[in-house]
């Protein structure tokens, strides 16, 4: 087993979690309705929750502990997908985000409880039950909204146009990709894209929205490399100011 | 530009035609009920608002199961929900249901609710198969009712609840670990008191 490539692969995971669940923590107190504005904060804090799992392993694998992975590095020393850290800009686009993203996350741990490196598959079928939570609310708010109203239909296809170059590079492959397929590590990321279009195609078949031709989308790449938009940085600044006031402080 | 009072902007637009009176601005309310544990009766924990009976599921779950423990959960539209008399001190609400229905056709089985003690919740009892909620309630009385004393009795026909099913139940698998969530585990006075200790 190489233990490069698995590190590769839980700190990608493990920042794409702690990045969205930051962004998607942002709307707490300021959901579209009560109700919503709880199940949304939950499920951001399920996601930092899975990210500390992840770096934990990481932890256990000889590297820092995960405040200091988590609260440390610059932008170009994270791993997390462009699509995670884009501004919320209005509901409806972090709607069809949770939707792309919670979809891909889904399959991609449903895939790991098969996983050659026990910690991850055991890691990967405790939390099984917050993924299928996360993906019921994600498909839910989907297909009631992308069959609603004109409005409603007409945001979330402008959402999920804009979107959907940045899912596609979800699915960046690994420069270790042959070596997690070959040690039954992971399945790799081109299987998990495929079973992704699949699922996505499954649930926007049962609403008014229309999805784009695969062939002609470009995916927009490079966050597993650390090339990220100028969004994740003053992100990072602002979900370390506090922990840097005092790192040794015990919350 | 509308008011900065919110009283003015509740008021009636005014209109030169006849017109449609305005729909609600708001959803409709959804009856949710929670199993705190495997084994234990299901009760009733408050309602949520939600545009239908999904969404209001999905609402439900964590509006109501974010803490403490959870086995399984459901939800029903408030007008699907059928009461008996509300009654107080030693009546029994079972004594203010008239014995003898009309049949009226098939037979469906519905959940009967006692609340057993004002200001508490109702909580799950049994079931029936009846042809109409008045017939449920005559039918609950004769099954559930023990002389003891009952202040309210719910009757909720069974098909039109949204259960958990059996694969759901996992949605709750880590709940128990998330204590993080309850309020004494931040263990505030603690830290207090240590914090004072140290700047003496």
């Amino acid at each position: 087993m190489s233990e490069i490539a698995l590190k590769e692969l839980l700190y990608k995971m493990a920042d794409d979690q702690l990045i969205l669940g930051h962004r998607n923590s942002e709307w707490t107190g300021m959901g579209p309705l009560l109700e919503e504005d709880i199940a949304f904060s939950s499920m951001a804090q399920d996601k930092v929750g899975q990210s500390l799992a992840l770096y934990t392993l990481l932890n256990q694998l000889g590297e820092s502990d995960p405040d200091t992975i988590a609260f440390t590095r610059n932008a170009n020393q994270f791993h997390n997908c462009v699509l995670v850290e884009l501004p919320n800009q209005e509901y409806d686009f972090s709607l069809i985000r949770h939707f792309l993203f919670d979809t891909a996350e889904a399959l991609r741990f449903e895939m790991l409880t098969h996983s050659s490196y026990a910690p991850l598959a055991q890691l990967a079928t405790k939390i099984r039950g917050e993924l299928r939570y996360h993906t019921l609310h994600a498909n839910t708010w989907i297909k009631q909204l992308g069959s609603a109203t004109p409005e409603s239909i007409g945001r979330l296809q402008k959402s999920l146009d804009y979107a959907m170059p940045y899912a596609l590079g979800i699915f960046e492959v690994s420069p270790y990709e042959d070596d997690l397929i070959k040690s039954g590590i992971f399945e790799g990321e081109e299987k998990l894209k495929a079973q992704w279009v699949t699922k996505v195609e499954a649930i926007i078949a049962q609403t008014s929205l229309h999805l784009p031709d695969w062939k002609l989308v470009q995916p927009l790449s490079g966050g597993r490399q650390g090339n990220h938009s100028e969004h994740l940085q003053p992100l990072l600044d602002e979900m370390s100011e506090v922990f840097k006031i005092d790192p040794t402080a015990e919350w | 530009m509308a008011s900065l009072d919110p009283r003015v902007n509740r008021l009636p637009a005014i209109t030169e035609f006849v017109s449609p009176k305005a729909p609600l601005d708001q959803f409709g309310t959804y009856e949710v009920f929670v199993q705190p544990k495997e084994g234990k009766a299901f009760q009733h924990e408050g309602i949520v608002h939600a545009p239908n009976l999904e969404m209001a599921y999905v609402l439900a779950k964590e509006a109501f199961t974010r803490r403490f423990t959870c086995s399984s959960l459901y939800v029903v539209d408030t007008r699907e929900v059928f009461t008996s008399p509300m009654t107080e001190g030693e009546k029994n609400s079972y004594d203010f249901i008239e014995d003898g229905f009309e049949e009226e056709g098939t037979k469906v089985s519905f959940e009967i609710y006692h609340l057993a003690k004002r200001g508490k919740q109702h909580v799950h009892v049994g079931s029936v198969t009846a042809s109409s909620p008045r017939e449920a309630m005559v039918l609950a009385k004769a099954k559930f009712n023990t002389g003891k004393v009952v202040y309210n009795v719910w009757a909720i026909q069974s098909d039109k609840i949204r259960f958990t099913s059996e694969e759901e139940k996992e949605l709750w698998l880590t709940l128990p670990e998330k204590k993080f969530r309850d309020a004494s585990d931040y263990k505030g006075g603690d830290k207090l008191k240590e914090f004072l200790e140290k700047v003496k």
